[in-house]
């Protein structure tokens, strides 16, 4: 099994590290100030994949629920932050107008409500029909969206206007990864994400001890597309353009897995350590092996789940640093 | 309302359609019984069944039909080469780590097929002389019958293979209870091999039978996976009948929805009814819960 459910999170447990993750922030802080726009662009795209990552996690590292359909909630923050902040586009009338904040946090919040609209019934499904019917709910969304050329712009995309510029947009993101890997920090070490990882070390036991699967999983399945749908929304305000071939491609499935199962899966800083391994790697892979690199990223998803399971960060704590977290670890049930 | 002779005839493609999806679902209906993992790459080893006879087609003119058996033996050797390799070191350790890893080897097979192959759309012909049947006001055209008959011969024939031969009796045994299969002395690493083989064949035979009806691309491989997951889910799992008329059903549906809601939403249709049965009766509509049967 991956990651260890049963471990809580020492994310901010020694000074050392809250002082290490402090003068990341700080530093992230300035990127668009003391760099250029296209590395700004890049690191902005580390953000996203940190958010991306940190959410997923939260669903399928703690609570067990492989879904396949992040892409969708992604897409459908940034279609609302969209429509929001530009709504004569799509033919939605004015006074929807919002201010971009807003936009976002209606972005986060329409992604939240789908989810919990759809979640009491996709979670009728366990295990692998869970993972593929969430791959069939995401390329719906997909195909309808396409197909409602006016409210998404069809193929040739949908621009947005009112944004409120890179640099203001890249603090927002930075603002939104912290406040994310904060508050999923929070909710792990809470009841709530001590529900949540005992339905994933075993449903049957879990229950049988008096915890509902059911609410921990909508739990984490509204807050992990909340974020998804605030990620998206920051996304699209900041490259002012959506469509729904890209917005809502599983590309963003791909590279949110890539992130976590490099960093490791079930642990608060794998999403991050993946993240920035995979902004290296993405960047390095197009430059050396050109088109070939989504190749390469398939093939290290497949060799890191086989080999190594616990992720990068899984690695370098066992070696590094003495498997701290698998020594309070109590054996695990074997998930259902 | 469109004239009667259109249903009709509308109705009789979907039928004719729906014999191919069955074929692509029983391996992956195979697989999910036996082995209880779904090959999220079950689309993308259709497709590449699919390029196996478009190329055969284009540079030697083969018709598909043959390319199609090429495409069953290339397929198997690779779906036994994806067990030895990389599923038999996940398989039984819950069920991140397989979902992942197929997940990853789709993702690998898109990828390297867009390369290799090019974005373009490309199919084949039956590249036969023959002529369609006419029924009343209905015509039975000459590859899609030909496609269909083919279909449900397979599917005949993998029937007949899992019910009456010594392997398959033992991928029968396996997939009712492994450890049980494994003290009678059946070599279960073995039959799992064998069933992926089988289950990523028929994939194959799928793809190169769909060649000639619709164009192909690298990235036909989501839609093909869902679609056959929604005829598997349609039938039940494990049951050859159940998945033959869950893929009736399913091609039927799609081409009524496709003449009454327009063309764009083809796909929106099938995975729609999938996920509806799938929620609403997970063990499939002539299913008895498949793999849940002790």
């Amino acid at each position: 099994m991956i990651g260890n459910p049963f471990a809580g999170s020492d994310l901010f447990a020694d000074r050392r590290r809250v002082a290490a993750l402090v003068f990341g922030v700080l530093a992230l802080a300035v990127v668009p100030f003391t760099t250029t726009a296209y590395v700004t662009e890049i690191v902005f795209t580390g953000l996203v994949f940190v958010m991306l990552g940190v959410s997923w996690n939260l669903l399928a590292g703690y609570a067990g629920q492989i879904s396949l359909g992040h892409a969708a909630f992604f897409g459908i923050g940034a279609y609302v932050a969209a429509w929001l902040t530009t709504p004569t586009r799509a033919g939605l009338p004015e006074a929807i107008q919002t201010p971009v904040l807003l936009a976002l946090v209606g972005g986060g919040l329409v992604a939240a409500l789908v989810a919990l609209a759809v979640g009491p019934i996709m979670f009728r499904l366990t295990g692998h029909y869970f993972a593929i019917g969430t791959l069939a709910l995401a390329a719906i969304i997909q195909l309808v969206l396409l197909d409602q050329r006016q409210f998404s712009g069809g193929s040739s995309g949908y621009f947005i206007q009112g944004g409120i510029g890179e640099d203001l947009m890249f603090l927002v993101a930075v603002a939104a990864t912290v406040g994310m890997v904060a508050s999923t920090y929070l909710i792990v070490n809470s009841r709530l994400g001590l529900g949540m990882r005992a339905i994933h070390g075993g449903e049957g036991a879990a229950s049988s001890l008096g915890v509902n699967p059911l609410k921990y999983k909508m739990y984490a399945f509204v807050i992990s597309s909340f974020m998804a749908g605030l990620t998206g929304a920051i996304y699209a305000m900041f490259t002012l353009y959506v469509n729904p071939e890209s917005t809502l491609n599983v590309v963003w499935m791909i590279d949110t897995l890539v992130v976590v199962i490099l960093g490791g899966m079930g642990t608060m800083l794998g999403p991050i350590v993946g993240a920035a391994l995979f902004l290296v790697l993405d960047n390095g892979l197009r430059a050396v092996a050109g088109e070939f690199a989504t190749t390469i990223e398939g093939l290290l998803i497949i060799l890191f789940m086989i080999y190594a399971p616990s992720g990068l960060y899984g690695l370098i704590k066992d070696r590094y640093l003495g498997g701290e977290e698998s020594e309070t670890a109590e054996p695990e049930a074997e998930g259902a | 309302m469109p004239p009667t002779e259109l249903i009709l005839q509308i109705l009789v493609n979907g039928l004719l359609l729906g014999g191919i999806y069955a074929v692509a679902a029983l391996g992956l209906s195979l697989v999910f019984g036996i082995m209880d993992i779904v090959n999220l790459a079950h689309g993308h080893m259709l497709m590449i069944g699919a390029y196996v006879a478009i190329l055969l087609f284009a540079e030697a003119g083969i018709t598909p039909l043959v390319g199609m058996f090429v495409a069953i033996v290339l397929l198997f050797l690779l779906g036994m080469a994806l067990q030895k390799v990389l599923l038999e070191r996940v398989v039984g350790e819950g069920i991140e780590q397989p979902i992942i890893v197929l997940f990853g080897l789709a993702l690998v097979l898109q990828s390297l097929g867009r390369i290799v192959l090019g974005s373009d759309a490309r199919s084949t012909d039956i590249g036969i002389p023959g002529q369609g049947i006419e029924l009343g006001p209905v015509l039975l055209s000459f590859p899609r019958t030909v496609t269909f008959v083919v279909a449900v011969v397979l599917i005949m024939g993998t029937w007949a293979f899992l019910q009456y031969t010594t392997t398959g009796q033992a991928i029968r045994a396996t997939s009712q209870n492994r450890d049980a299969a494994r003290y009678m002395g059946i070599d279960t690493d073995r039959v799992y091999v064998i069933t992926l083989g089988i289950g990523t064949a028929l994939a194959g035979a799928a793809g190169a039978l769909l060649s000639m009806l619709f164009p192909i691309t690298p990235f036909v491989g989501w839609s093909y996976l869902l679609k056959a997951f929604a005829v598997v889910v349609l039938g039940g799992v494990g049951s050859v009948a159940g998945t033959l008329v869950g893929g009736l059903l399913l091609g039927v549906s799609e081409n009524l929805g496709t003449l009454y809601l327009g063309g764009g939403i083809r796909d929106i249709i099938s995975f729609t009814i999938f996920l509806v049965v799938l929620i609403v009766r997970p063990q499939g509509l002539f299913g008895t819960g498949g793999g849940d049967e002790e």
